[in-house]
């Protein structure tokens, strides 16, 4: 059986293919304005590349923050739930989840791949991939070269500000001080690794951690969020498809007839 | 889910025809006083011949005149309410209706937040405010508070002219028994399994029990209860919800419509528009100011310390109405609720019962996000 997910994020929209439980393709791409345009276009390439038939698909499954605009799914499920079954199916053994999206950052507590507890932080900015945009830009660095460089540092600065908008100006003042962008990376970096650990210990994460979501692909960031909980992360190849491979999976599922907890967004 | 009751629209009759009775009672010469907080007795104010209505706190409009004077970081309630007031007296638009019929407000020293608004209010409207012990609990505590309840009666007693005999206040006592029964008696309704009535529903009605008169909202009540003993059995709704937390002052319905939007079924609410306002009854065969001091000092609120018979009431109550999970509501910026949260959230995860946090304010910006965590928490109870 081939089941789609689809998730549709607020920076990026992901899809997912999966045949009886092995990802089959999968494919990336900035959700722009609209999500079912977005959607709709990411979805049509997908299946053109590997060469499957919409007919083919049993099911499609949507999730992310434009869930319910993405018409041509035939169910929907939160992505809290998504990125745990995603993640169970790659790491059966995690007992948490680290979720650092484009506008949003998550903590999942599972188990047996069941959501016990969770938290969201999207009310601010910080300790999302949206901070480190900004933070890239302030420092005139590639965003996708900030990790890279955050690890060269000897000297990470101590960042006081985790607001976006002061955290820029701050670096604005250290670069006048000058100050080493390597160090001022590694700072700001740290700071968000520091914000990020506080909530996983909230929730009690201590050890067999997953991180994922966009941000997950920065190596500073894996790194200083490591050395913050003490403990190696579980990193998927790539790292920002979980919540979509988990709602293709829930569409496997629930077209199994073992679906019992998925709303179907159609019924509403 | 159930079907909107009939009674409902005996509730919005009642409110409709509220503003006009109040308005002729004064014309009469009736005193009438306005209130916030659970922790005014009814009984007193009506004991002194003397009429009461809550006053607005929960709607969005009235903050921006608010903030003009107070701190954007503290409560909407508190800014609501004061924003409400200011502007009436203004002659604005964004005003609470009721202020304009009261002769006085009649406050209470609870949180910081509100303590300080009250200290604002003498400009405005003539205001009264009751203190309260709030390490409750000792014979001390009792003592004092009873003291502050029996100098309220003579403020009472001075603002109408009218004297409050042991009688009128035995009969008022009994009155306000008798609601708080029916409440019971409707509540217990809730703990059926699917519940025979919306939780927004309740809550619009609860924020109306100190608005109407206390007739017309028992024959409401009564109206309630008769009805869902013969409402057919809806058909079966989401995982079962206990709210915990903050007040929702009306106009104020957001995160309960979200719920239920959601699928959710609202069982049962913790909080000053839910159980706390009619859970414990006056004792009737004992001194009548004496029960009403004991009474009124076991309301649960966060601003009392500590608070451990409000940890032991939501365990009982997510028990009892057979819930699937709590989800804890707080103001933004309330302090006690925000921080009692954490002692909740532990005694709950000790029983397994799940737990979501929300914290919101009077604006509908966060209404998505609020969604998203509502939607993930159902699916993990489910």
């Amino acid at each position: 059986m081939i089941t789609a997910g689809i998730d549709a994020g607020a920076a990026t929209t992901k899809v997912v293919l999966v045949r009886d439980g092995e990802i089959i393709g999968y494919r990336i791409a900035g959700t722009v304005f609209d999500f079912l345009t977005a959607a709709e276009k990411n979805y049509r390439e997908l299946l053109d590349t590997t060469g499957i038939g919409r007919t083919d698909v049993a099911m499609v499954c949507a999730t992310g923050y434009g869930k319910n605009a993405i018409t041509f799914a035939g169910m929907g499920i939160s992505e809290i739930t998504a990125h745990a079954r995603g993640v169970h199916h790659l790491f059966p053994g995690v007992r948490g989840i680290i979720d650092m999206g484009g506008q949003d950052s998550k903590i999942i507590v599972v188990e047996d791949g069941k959501v016990v507890d969770f938290l969201m932080n999207d009310k601010c900015a910080a300790g999302t991939g949206k901070f480190l945009e900004y933070t890239a830009r302030a420092l005139e660095v590639p965003i996708s070269d900030l990790g890279n460089f955050a690890l060269r540092s000897g000297n990470p600065s101590g960042i006081s500000s985790m607001c976006t908008v002061f955290a820029e100006s701050e670096v604005i003042s250290l670069r006048a001080r000058g100050v080493a962008k390597e160090d001022i990376a590694a700072g700001l970096i740290a700071g968000i690794a520091q914000r990020i650990a506080i909530m996983a210990k909230r929730v009690g994460l201590e050890n067999n951690i997953a991180f994922v979501g966009g941000v997950a692909k920065n190596a500073g960031m894996r790194a200083a969020l490591g050395k913050e909980l003490g403990v190696a992360l579980f990193v998927p190849p790539e790292p920002q498809i979980t919540g979509a491979l988990g709602a293709a999976l829930a569409g496997q599922r629930w077209r199994q007839g073992n679906g019992a907890l998925e709303i179907g967004i159609n019924d509403e | 889910m159930a079907p909107p009751s009939t009674a409902s629209g005996y509730f919005q009759e009642s409110y409709d025809l509220r503003i006009a009775e109040l308005a002729e009672e004064r014309a009469q010469g009736k005193t009438i006083v306005g209130t916030f907080c659970l922790y005014v007795p009814d009984e007193i104010i009506f004991a002194a011949g003397a009429d009461r209505i809550v006053l607005c706190g929960g709607r969005a409009d009235t903050i921006a005149p608010a903030e003009q004077m107070l701190p954007r970081n503290i409560c909407p309630l508190i800014k609501s309410s004061f924003g409400a007031i200011l502007d009436s007296r203004a002659g604005g638009t964004a005003s609470c209706p009721h202020v304009r019929l009261v002769d006085a407000v009649v406050a209470e020293a609870t949180c910081d937040g509100k303590k300080k608004m009250y200290e604002l209010l003498p400009e405005y409207v003539p205001t009264y405010v009751i203190d309260l012990p709030q390490k409750p609990g000792s014979p001390e505590a009792a003592a004092y508070f009873l003291a502050e309840l029996r100098k309220f009666g003579k403020f009472m007693e001075d603002l109408t002219g009218n004297r409050i005999r042991p009688g009128d206040l035995q009969r008022e006592i009994a009155s306000a028994n008798e609601t708080r029964k029916l409440l019971h008696r409707l509540f217990a309704r809730r703990k059926r399994d699917p519940p025979p009535i919306r939780g927004s529903e309740i809550l619009r009605i609860m924020q109306r029990q100190f608005f109407l008169s206390p007739d017309r909202f028992r024959t409401g009540l009564r109206q309630l209860c008769e009805e869902l003993d013969h409402a057919s059995t809806p058909a079966r709704t989401g995982p079962r919800i206990l709210i915990a937390g903050c007040p929702m002052a009306a106009g104020n319905t957001k995160v309960a419509d979200i719920l239920e939007q959601k699928g959710a079924a609202i069982v049962v609410e913790e909080s000053c528009t839910g159980t706390r306002a009619f859970w414990d009854l006056v004792d009737e065969s004992t001194d009548p100011w004496t029960a009403l001091a004991e009474r009124y000092l076991r309301i649960p609120c966060a601003c009392m310390t500590p608070n451990d018979d409000r940890i032991a009431r939501i365990l009982d109550l997510a028990k009892e109405y057979t819930v699937d999970g709590v989800v804890y509501y707080t103001l933004q910026f309330c302090h006690a609720y925000n921080i009692e949260r954490l002692r909740v959230q532990k005694a709950l995860k000790k029983e397994k019962i799940p737990m979501l946090a929300i914290e919101s304010d009077y604006g509908d910006a966060d209404a998505e996000q609020i969604g998203i965590r509502i939607d993930a928490f159902l699916e993990m109870v489910s």
